[in-house]
């Protein structure tokens, strides 16, 4: 075979190799597109099936065996469970009970299943949540698999399964931060029950650990549980680890509460500028007046961060207001443009050139027009 | 021989199938007669024909919301009742939605048992 014809033959084989490529591709595609058809079609005559049930119960209709590990079936109820409550729900509770359907789920998560029927049985279990499967759920709490243990932490906290809150919180120090950040979506539903078990958490770990514990110190301020303001305080101090601080002044500052103020008035005087700008938001949450003489002095801070949680701190409150419009005339630079993008934020710049124009402006407003008018001037 | 009395018609207004199937099923069998709509423009258009005796009506449809649906049909004195079924769970939605007219306001996830006692109560005879 000489050169040229080497090169047909090799033409040849790449063109029916792409033919069968494509053609592989299209049936796919069909195949697919079948698939999902037949998937919804089932679905619907399931929705149809149980609406029949619901309206008028009769125990003696049999729904096959084959809608237990039908996924369409499994679709049909989680749309009408969703739909429907009181005495409805238990009759769907009795039919899928009778027809084994969670024991089929329950089977297809065990470990020697491939990772995608045991994920789908996972969300099954979580989304039906019926107490009875929750040890079950406990079990895969550590499974090896990321998206089973976020849905086994899931289906225990729909039914609101409350031994599993210290698991979930156990986890907080081994788990990947995707996980870890479902797992703290997972525990708000458990609301205050949480809290504590968070709380105790966070007391045994945060010497040895960090990003556990700032996690469960996150999640205690989105639960919103003011009983934990001490204990957060107390971590406060005690720690040294900025992952902690940072998130105890973050908490802190959701949370709302004055007693914190004087904690926070120090960390505002650390030398680590992460816990201060955190902090500058922290007290102008906590208190809009008491914090405007501290986040004033911030203006000035020597971290631009810092400068601009303090100014926009400053803005929440019309005295803090005021104060911006003094530091515009400020020697100051870093004060000046802090407190110039407060203020724009807030609608002072546009405020400011309607007074201006309707003749009513302050030496405040014409202050601040005429520093922005110079930076743009710069600027351009 | 006697003469069936004619059934009352029902509109059932919702883009989600879960809830007009089922809608469909228990009202059906309950002796009335359902017709479905969408989405609000298809749901304003169907209500206006004057053949339609009660409306359950989502709030949060597609073209139009269930709000608007109602205004229309009261600007133009189209003064079929409504029974608003809905998702949003604020005492807005509920107050504007008596507010422009509706009859009742039943919050989702709903008692079947309840909705059908509502609807018995404003058009009793199913069949």
């Amino acid at each position: 075979m000489n050169g040229i014809d080497f090169g047909r033959v090799a033409v040849l084989v790449v063109f029916v190799f792409n033919g069968l490529l494509m053609l592989s591709l299209i049936v796919g595609k069909g195949v697919h597109r079948r698939r999902i058809k037949s998937h919804e079609r089932r679905r619907v005559a399931y929705l149809t099936l149980l609406s029949r049930q619901l309206a008028a119960p009769d125990r003696s209709v049999e729904m096959g065996s084959s809608i237990a590990g039908d996924p369409a079936f499994l679709d049909a109820l989680i749309d009408i469970r969703t739909s429907v409550v009181g005495s409805e729900s238990d009759e769907l509770s009795w039919i899928v009970g009778r027809h084994g359907v969670m024991e089929t789920y329950a089977r297809r998560l065990e470990r020697r299943f491939p990772v995608t029927p045991r994920l789908n049985a996972a969300v099954a279990l979580a989304e039906v949540a019926d107490e009875s499967w929750a040890p079950l759920l406990m079990d895969h709490l550590g499974d090896r698999e990321p998206e089973i243990r976020i849905q086994a932490a899931r289906g225990l906290a729909r039914v609101k399964w409350t031994p599993a809150i210290d698991a979930i919180v156990e986890r907080f120090g081994v788990e990947t931060p995707w996980v870890r950040t479902r797992f703290e979506d997972t525990l708000l539903t458990f609301g205050s029950k949480a809290t504590w078990p968070l709380v105790a958490y966070v007391r045994v770990n945060h010497k040895f650990d960090s990003l556990g514990p700032a996690a469960a110190i996150r999640t205690i301020g989105r639960i919103g549980d003011r009983d934990a303001v001490q204990s957060l305080i107390a971590i406060l101090q005690s720690s040294q680890d900025p992952e902690i601080q940072i998130a105890a002044i973050e908490a802190l500052g959701i949370l709302g509460v004055p007693l914190a103020m004087p904690s926070l008035e120090r960390t505002f005087l650390s030398d680590d500028w992460r816990l201060r700008a955190k902090t500058a938001t922290a007290l102008a949450m906590i208190a809009e007046r008491e914090a405007i003489p501290i986040l004033t002095t911030g203006l000035e801070d020597p971290n631009w961060w810092v400068r601009r949680n303090s100014a926009a701190g400053l803005a929440r409150h019309r005295e803090g207001i005021r104060n911006l419009h003094k530091a515009i005339q400020s020697t100051d630079p870093f004060a000046r443009d802090a407190a110039a993008e407060a203020l724009a934020d807030v609608g002072e710049v546009i405020a400011a050139r309607e007074r201006i124009d309707a003749g009513s402006a302050t030496v405040d407003d014409v202050e601040l027009i005429r520093f922005i008018e110079s930076e743009l001037a710069v600027k351009a | 021989m006697t003469d069936e009395p004619a059934r009352k018609r029902i509109l059932v207004a919702d883009d989600a199938d879960t809830i007009t199937t089922l809608l469909d099923t228990a009202l059906t069998a309950g002796g009335y007669q359902v017709v479905v709509a969408r989405n609000g423009v298809e749901t304003y258009e169907m209500g206006k024909s004057g053949d339609i005796d009660l409306v359950i009506l989502d709030h949060l449809m597609p073209g139009l919301l269930g709000i608007e649906v109602i205004e229309k049909w009261r600007s133009e004195g189209v003064e079929v009742p409504v029974i608003v079924l809905s998702g949003v769970d604020d005492d807005t939605t509920l107050v504007s939605s008596l507010e422009v007219g509706a009859v009742d306001f039943v919050r989702k996830p709903f008692r079947l048992n309840e909705l059908m006692a509502r609807i018995r109560q404003r058009i009793p005879s199913g069949a």
